[in-house]
């Protein structure tokens, strides 16, 4: 071949080549949702836990706030969060969400569900003192555990 | 037993730091495993005594008797290959404390648990809302490595258990040789050497 379009060809696969990377992949937005949905439920989780444990100073408002608005995050919609293909091996660096997530699916349905019945039993109570906050914490802390245990990668 | 005398061997310091160790670690590994929140508190509190055991064990190694010191152990293992070439026949060792398989055995063990303790101070659960008591002195990088390596260490910890009790049953069954009553009145069938054994 003629070295001159040869250069022309290379000059063409590079552009298409970037053009490629540079165009938004929807799926990355999701990873995104997803993982912000998270970070708010933890983000709400978190001083209910710090209370529970005797870490935090128990406040029934705030206790009551924040278990609500933990209650709200674990019921987002969030099916269109989870786009198949959009797990570790593909967005390396992006998610930790294992492949079993999709192939083993319903089992992570489920345990979404887990957390939001935890989270509405928690909501219901976490206002009305102390113990009542206790007697309901460990069904979230089990309903966050049971999914990382078997959908989450060690490390992203 | 011809060619064996019974003698002291393991000093009851260390008998009883042995105990409290498996007690230790075993009730720690199993809290670890089948984590909840209301045992979470209590895996961090035997991490903690594992911890001041493994600390005592590296102070021992310097200031106790000769067959826990850290020289004997490590001299031991360059025995290693001749013990190696005849640790299948069927006669107890009556090694004078640690063999040098047992050896490498327990510096595994102790490096193995020095690991779990130190990287398990910079874990965290982020599920049960628990973390080491030096996770937030680190970035969340690190919190994330440290808490996989606590992970895979528990992994191997376990492993190095179940070859020390493999190990055990071996020597009681195949080479009719009891550990585990001297490390519980500290008397061990020692071979003779002023008497031709072989």
């Amino acid at each position: 071949m003629h070295s001159f379009a040869r250069w022309i060809l290379v000059l063409i696969g590079l552009t298409l080549a970037l053009s490629a990377s540079a165009a938004k992949d929807p799926n990355e937005d999701a990873i995104k949702a997803r993982r912000a949905v998270m970070t708010l439920q933890s983000w709400y989780a978190g001083p209910l836990f710090q209370m529970a444990k005797g870490a935090m100073e128990y406040d029934a408002e705030m206790a009551g706030i924040y278990a609500a608005h933990l209650n709200t995050m674990a019921n987002v919609e969030g099916g269109a969060m989870w786009p198949e293909g959009t797990d570790n091996g593909a967005y390396a660096g992006k998610t930790r969400a294992l492949p079993e997530l999709w192939t083993t699916w319903p089992e992570a349905g489920k345990k979404a569900e887990a957390l939001s019945e935890a989270a509405a039993a928690l909501a219901e109570v976490a206002g009305d003192g102390l113990d009542a906050l206790r007697s309901k914490i460990g069904a979230v802390g089990k309903a966050c555990k049971g999914c990382h245990d078997d959908f989450r990668a060690e490390k992203m | 037993m011809e060619g064996y005398r019974r003698e002291a061997v393991w000093d009851p310091v260390t008998r009883l730091w042995h105990w409290l160790l498996a007690a230790s670690v075993i009730t720690g590994w199993v809290l670890g495993e089948f984590r909840t929140f209301s045992i979470m508190q209590w895996h961090i509190y035997l991490g903690y005594l594992t911890g001041a055991l493994l600390l005592f064990r590296y102070a021992w190694g310097w200031a106790g008797p000769a067959p826990v010191r850290h020289r004997t152990l490590l001299a031991s293992l360059h025995d290693m290959p001749a013990y190696v070439r005849q640790v299948g026949r069927r006669r107890p060792s009556g090694v004078a404390g640690h063999n040098p398989i047992g050896a490498l055995s327990v510096i595994a063990m102790v490096l193995a648990l020095t690991a779990q303790v130190v990287t398990g101070l910079f874990s965290e659960d982020d599920a049960l809302f628990f973390s080491g008591p030096l996770a937030s002195e680190v970035s969340s990088d690190t919190v994330v490595t440290m808490t996989a390596y606590h992970h895979l260490f528990a992994k191997v910890v376990l492993g190095l258990v179940a070859f020390h009790v493999a190990a055990i049953l071996f020597y009681l069954v195949w080479k009719r040789e009891n550990l585990v009553t001297p490390m519980l009145n500290g008397r061990k069938w020692v071979r003779d050497r002023t008497v031709n054994s072989e």
